[in-house]
């Protein structure tokens, strides 16, 4: 296992060693996209909702923002990326004639995608924090955390589709079924509690809304121990099903 | 170093390998021949666990891939049919990035790397991206990538395959330079002639099974023995009657039509020019065992 683990981190390296030659262009849309986000919704439809749940828009928006950031990274990461990765650049065909099997090649995916995704959720907190939108800024570490969870089983949901998936093109299919649902319904934008129930279970079912919680409570400084211990459980336990699924799948595209 | 044993491998109703029996022997250079889709590089996939086999046993330096591939592919490369080289990277992280992979200690790294490199004349390329370089540049680097590890085995499936035959060559003086420093190389080609330079022994495969196995002096000469005169398509009558009555072996594809006799003399009394004459060679025997000869024999 100490060695499956040392050969996983050597694919974070080589994913880093790459991604870090084009870092402003990799990086920018990551921290744009919530920006924008935050200027067109929090400031301008913010004028309108002046309370959400006790607050201002702005303050309700921020947390969930932090955790989309988390969604796309890991997701884009696992799906087009791998996918490129795999059939493209037929990078693995060379990789899984080292050491390296399908079990070290997902698990290092994995890993990139969750310290990416941790990554990511730090630097966009740290960006809404500077604009007063977290109570105590000494939890932001906190958010990595967050960041880290909802990556792996979003980055697992990628990587799933990249086994099933005939081509590159219909990757779009399950963003537009899949990911801007679960965007649009986990309680980023309006609180939960507004949410029919029979939407309220499926979303329950998927990780964004567990991480939506749980980024909600650090940024807003409530319940934060047991929104980890129920939340974070939950995700913990995605990850391993979502991941579980990947592999088993994946592995059918690097095995014959 | 291999042994395989009624191994069989099938993807849904094709059976890619049937039944292959072979065994490699530890510092020879042994070659797997035979036409495309005749199960080379799935029984090579095999050795690394890249493939599962459907039946048989296979093991490699003693061990079975299906449960040992990390042990195994820690002692051998492979230069892949495909270069599949990172193209993201440069040459040197490239390389870099696959020392980490099989282990080189970190320190050691930059000095394999940089000697590969230059036994492989690619030192001057060390910082390009790989987009840069030119296909037997790509194909010294796979090289260079299968040796990093300085591997017991070397699997090289399709080595030369579109390369010119100046890079060709000097590859060639690589692998015999290797054979004689004691790598055992199982190599795989669709170049007769390279299997006759480079194999102490080789298999003919054909519909994922062995059809002749020996050295390459011994199957030509048991399979295909005497001289071939190869010529154009003009005087195929005349050549159809003459191999009938003075029992030469007589073939045609696309290319010409060929006749093969026991001794030069045989062919040059014919009184027919041939375009060439010449000893038979794994080329007929290739030709013969893959089902390509179209012969009859007279």
């Amino acid at each position: 296992m100490r060695e499956t683990l040392a050969l996983s981190t050597h694919i974070v390296r080589r994913n880093w060693t790459v991604y870090k030659k084009d870092l402003i262009a990799n990086i920018s849309p990551t921290v744009a996209d919530p920006a924008l986000i935050m200027v067109s919704l929090g400031f301008g439809l913010g004028g309108y909702l002046t309370n959400v749940e006790g607050m201002s828009y702005m303050h309700y928006l921020a947390p969930g923002l932090t955790i989309a950031t988390s969604l796309f990274t890991s997701f884009f990461e696992s799906s087009y990326g791998f996918f490129v990765r795999m059939t493209y650049e037929n990078v693995f065909k060379a990789m899984l004639t080292t050491p390296i099997g399908a079990r070290e090649v997902v698990l290092g995916e994995m890993l990139w995608v969750g310290l990416k995704g941790a990554v990511m959720s730090i630097g966009v907190t740290i960006v809404l924090a500077i604009f007063g939108m977290m109570i105590n800024p000494w939890l932001i570490p906190l958010l990595g955390i967050v960041g880290f969870l909802v990556a792996l089983p979003c980055g697992a949901m990628g990587l799933l589709s990249t086994a099933l998936v005939r081509n590159i093109n219909q990757f779009q299919t399950v963003y537009s079924f899949l990911i801007a649902p679960l965007y649009f319904l986990s309680g980023i934008f309006f609180p939960i509690s507004e949410m029919s129930a029979p939407v309220k279970f499926i979303a329950d079912c998927f990780p964004l809304i567990h991480g939506v919680r749980l980024a909600q409570s650090v940024f807003w400084n409530r319940d934060i121990a047991s929104t980890f211990l129920v939340h974070g459980g939950i995700l913990v336990v995605q990850s391993l099903v979502f991941c579980g699924f990947a592999y088993r799948q994946i592995r059918k595209k690097l095995v014959q | 170093m291999i042994k395989a044993r009624a191994l069989k491998k099938n993807f849904g109703e094709f059976c890619a390998v049937n039944d292959l029996t072979l065994e490699i022997r530890q510092g020879e250079c042994f070659g797997l021949l035979g036409p495309n889709g005749a199960g080379k590089s799935t029984f090579i996939g095999m050795t690394y666990g890249s493939v599962e086999r459907t039946a048989g046993e296979l093991s490699v330096f003693g061990l079975d891939p299906a449960t040992h591939a990390r042990v195994i592919k820690k002692r051998m490369g492979v230069v892949t049919q495909e270069n599949a080289l990172d193209e993201s990277l440069t040459v040197f992280e490239n390389m870099l990035i696959y020392c980490a992979f099989i282990g080189v200690p970190s320190q050691e790294r930059h000095k394999r790397v940089t000697d590969l490199l230059e036994y492989m004349n690619l030192a001057h390329k060390k910082d390009d991206r790989i987009l840069a370089l030119s296909g037997g540049m790509k194909r010294r680097l796979v090289f260079v990538r299968a040796l990093l590890g300085n591997p017991e085995l070397l699997i090289l499936d399709e080595p030369t395959t579109g390369l010119d035959p100046a890079v060709r060559h000097l590859l060639w003086g690589k692998v015999k330079e290797l054979r004689q420093e004691g790598t055992t190389i199982l190599l795989t080609t669709h170049y007769m002639h390279e299997a006759e330079v480079l194999c102490d022994r080789l298999v003919i495969m054909n519909k994922g099974k062995v059809a002749a196995e020996g050295s390459p002096a011994k199957l030509i000469t048991e399979h295909t023995p005497g001289h071939v005169g190869i010529y154009n398509f003009d005087s195929r009558e005349e050549l159809k009657s003459l191999a009938e009555k003075k029992d030469f072996i007589f073939l045609e594809d696309s290319s010409g039509i060929y006749l093969r006799a026991s001794r030069m003399e045989d062919l040059l009394s014919t009184g027919i020019p041939a375009l060439q004459l010449r000893p038979a060679n794994l080329e007929d025997v290739f030709l013969k065992l893959t089902g390509t000869e179209l012969a009859t024999d007279a």
